[in-house]
């Protein structure tokens, strides 16, 4: 499509056209979808005219069930239904006994590090679950909006770490998605927030979700926001609340702490009904089994007052690390359901010296912003004025050095993209190769530290101890993720990567999956790829339509422009068919036609621009 | 980027005394030309160009932001590269160094800490304007370097009255 070219980037080739793009928040407990529709970002409904779509997902012989069901049948099928799979993305399966949580899963080891979770289905990757959730998401955007998505941005925790963020992009390739960026769910929300409220200044967003805790302080500046700091907890959040109360029915009940999938699911339903009940009540009486009993809702606030403290340091030290003193913050923004508990806010309250804000529903407000965000980078022209979003890293990046410590790199809370060197030398005569040790962590001592990545760089040439000169470069790019490349200076010998974290999906488990995604989805894919030939055709024909309009009197003559028309024509009565490879034939043809015209239109604007007009004068 | 110097990215002259409200807001004006987000639906050479010049953008601004940071880079500029790693002949410096390090071990608590942090504001207030009163001048050479590592050793000071913060808040 020859004719598209003549577009500034950034910039949407067909300016009466809107590209489809869509924010969404991919949570622990529920996860949204929104977009732009008439100026306005909002929640997409499904066809029940549900806007939360629950984040579980139920294997079944020959089907997938995802949503509202598959959470109802939680107890009655433990075994094949996948749970706040969120907490599980980019994690080994020690860290995941490491959450202090039964889990009710049977998990079975893959080619990599990764927890697979054994169903009817086969084992299934916290990946794969999760892109069956995003599936459904854009199954539900795609019928809503009309067509297919440019891409879409996803949420991610902003304390979510290399291997999380990577596993979050891999399960929206998985679905199809074409991912235009990750975004920190609380930068979302500020988004959202400032453009609601207009307003400037310093903010705190307070993000309490299913399974994980955020806190970001931004500077908001004439659309520009900047986030200071942000600091957290990835296994924090209203599942704590629930397991808290689960535990306090165990003890209360005189259960046995050992108990089946089934129970264990069933009594973390009645203890998140009961935190859900107590926001109004002061006292709920609670049942399991033949046990009954009452919960009073100071009794649960002395349960969850440690987590309501580890939350508080967090707001702490992202202020200390803002360089900004509590009292500048001019607004406390409540993100995530959990901030629905009264404690929580009062607490959040009482810190920054000041009433939270709750304007927009919390459990929203990040899929809202995360769309305006997508608009924006599919191309589409914003009303008021473009957005920026400058983000951080929220936790610091460094190499393994001698005695088994960590060597900063690029401290937390950098301001990204960001690229950084550090030169090492080797530590041996004559010594070859070198181990780079990649980590992300505070801690001095790398067992503390998360491990990212481990490459060798060889070939060294052979030189006496500390002659070497090794320079090592960490990239950070726009979404958070890290690639690292090892130079040694004298030779030039050069290894680099893209960091696949130890804990992410191997290039293997992701090819079969890819794969296996496509032949579930035979019937599908023509349908899909039908609407494909037809947005292409649907893009070429307005594309023509509109460089004739500005420039075909001047450039063609009467011969040509007949031609084209007429192969318009053409490829205008295909598309009212269903006829996806002949649509796609016409499609190119009227391309080839309308080469030279391009070719011209091309030229004519590089004359006009040397001789020092720009691309808009010509435009109009 | 390309450019070779960081002030004149930012429209500035060199100089250690420098406007920060203003070097911010030229920096998000040049961040909204160079950030990766205008680029997303470009080729992914322009991309990874926009990636490096956004990234050149972002050491540009933290370099000019931090006082040492923006005292090595002047005497770089100005012909003086300064070595990281080099043995201090500062005797004077050195001893204070160790007494403000031992007077931090015994903070007790966060009070204590607040007032130390104001002790050591005010200590950097100080060098930056004896830095800012002899960098450019060839015959002072010598004492500017000798400033900006005292600048240097008390911004890492700083950092761990930050992690001692931390500590202390647990």
């Amino acid at each position: 499509m020859a004719l598209l070219q003549i577009a500034e980037p950034g910039q949407s080739p067909q300016p009466h056209q809107r590209r489809l793009a869509v924010g969404i928040d991919l949570g622990t407990t529920n996860s949204l979808v929104a977009a732009l529709r008439s100026g306005r970002s909002e929640p997409l409904p499904d066809v029940q005219g549900n806007v939360i779509l629950p984040s579980a997902v139920r294997y079944l012989e020959g089907a997938i069930d995802v949503g509202q069901a598959a959470r109802e049948a939680a107890p009655s099928d433990p075994l094949n239904t996948i749970l706040s799979v969120k907490r599980l993305m980019g994690r080994g399966l020690a860290d995941v006994k490491q959450l202090g949580e039964q889990l009710p899963y049977r998990f079975v080891g893959g080619e990599s590090h990764m927890p697979f979770i054994d169903t009817v289905q086969g084992p299934k990757s916290p990946v794969e679950v999760s892109a069956d959730i995003l599936k459904v998401l854009r199954q539900r955007a795609e019928e809503t909006l009309g067509g297919d998505l440019v891409g879409a941005v996803i949420t991610v925790p902003a304390y979510f770490d290399d291997a999380q963020r990577q596993a979050t992009k891999d399960a929206a390739k998985l679905a199809g998605l074409n991912v235009l960026r990750l975004l920190n769910e609380p930068t979302a929300a500020a988004v959202a927030y400032g453009l609601d409220q207009n307003a400037e200044g310093l903010v705190a967003i307070f993000d309490l979700g299913g399974g994980t805790f955020d806190i970001s302080i931004l500077r908001l500046t004439a659309g520009v926001f900047e986030v200071l700091a942000t600091g957290g907890d990835t296994a924090l959040g209203g599942d704590d609340f629930d397991h808290a109360i689960a535990g306090w029915i165990i003890e209360q009940a005189g259960l046995s702490a050992d108990l089946d999938p089934a129970t264990q699911r069933l009594l973390l339903q009645t203890a998140c009904a009961a935190k859900e009940a107590l926001t109004d009540a002061d006292v709920v009486s609670v049942r399991h089994g033949a046990w009954q009993g009452e919960l009073s809702r100071s009794a649960f606030e002395a349960m969850i007052e440690p987590m309501i403290a580890r939350s508080l340091k967090a707001c702490r030290r992202a202020v200390r690390d803002s360089g900004v003193e509590m009292e500048e913050v001019a607004a406390v923004v409540m993100v995530g359901g959990s901030t629905r508990v009264p404690r929580v806010r009062e607490a959040v309250g009482t810190l920054f010296g000041r009433t939270p804000l709750t304007s927009i529903d919390p459990d929203q407000v990040v899929a809202i912003g995360a769309a305006i965000q997508a608009d924006t980078l599919a191309g589409n022209r914003r009303e008021g004025g473009e957005l920026l979003l400058l983000d951080v890293i929220p936790l610091s990046l460094g190499l393994e050095t001698m005695g088994g410590l960590m060597e900063k790199v690029i401290p937390r809370n950098t301001t990204i993209p960001v690229a950084r060197a550090q030169e090492f030398t080797t530590y041996k005569d004559g010594q070859s190769a070198m181990m780079i040790h990649v980590l992300q962590g505070e801690r001095e001592l790398i067992s503390d530290c998360r491990s990212l990545a481990r490459f060798e760089l060889r070939g060294i040439p052979a030189m006496v101890a500390g002659a070497a000169k090794i320079r090592v470069t960490f990239q950070v790019d726009a979404d958070g993720l890290l690639s690292v490349a090892a130079r040694e200076l004298g030779s030039g010998v050069e290894s680099s990567i893209q960091v696949k974290p130890s804990y992410g999906l191997t290039d293997g488990e992701i090819a079969r999956m890819l794969k296996d995604s496509f032949e579930h989805a035979g019937t599908d894919k023509q349908a899909r790829q039908l609407r494909e030939h037809q947005v292409d055709g649907e893009r070429l024909l307005e594309a023509v339509q509109g460089a004739l309009d500005a420039d075909g009197e001047r450039l063609l003559s009467a011969e040509e422009r007949e031609a084209i028309a007429f192969q318009m024509q053409q490829l205008r009565d295909l598309l009212a068919g269903t006829d996806g490879p002949a649509i796609e034939q016409q499609t190119k043809r009227l391309s080839q036609v309308t080469d030279a015209f391009a070719a011209r239109r091309l030229d004519s604007t590089v004359k006009a621009a040397l001789a020092g007009r720009n691309l808009n004068e010509i435009e109009e | 980027m390309g450019t070779p110097c960081h002030f004149a990215l930012f429209d500035l002259q060199p100089g250690f005394r420098l406007d920060l409200d203003k070097l911010a807001v030229r920096y998000r004006e040049l961040a909204r030309e160079v950030h990766p987000d205008r680029f997303a639906d470009t080729s992914e050479r322009e991309q990874r160009i926009a990636l490096e010049n956004s990234a050149a953008l972002n050491d540009a601004y933290q370099t000019l932001r931090s006082a040492p940071r923006r005292a090595r880079y002047l005497l770089a500029i100005s012909g003086h590269e300064v070595p990281q790693e080099v043995t201090v002949h500062d005797p004077d410096f050195l001893l204070q160094q160790m007494e403000l390090r031992e007077e931090l071990e015994e903070l007790a608590d966060l009070d204590a800490v607040g007032v130390f942090k104001k002790r050591l504001k005010a200590a950097q207030d100080t060098l930056n304007d004896d830095f800012a009163a002899c960098w450019n001048d060839p015959a002072q050479r010598e004492q500017a370097e000798r400033l900006m590592r005292r600048m240097q050793f008390l911004d890492k000071l700083a950092q761990e009255v930050r992690q001692l913060e931390e500590r202390l808040d647990d």
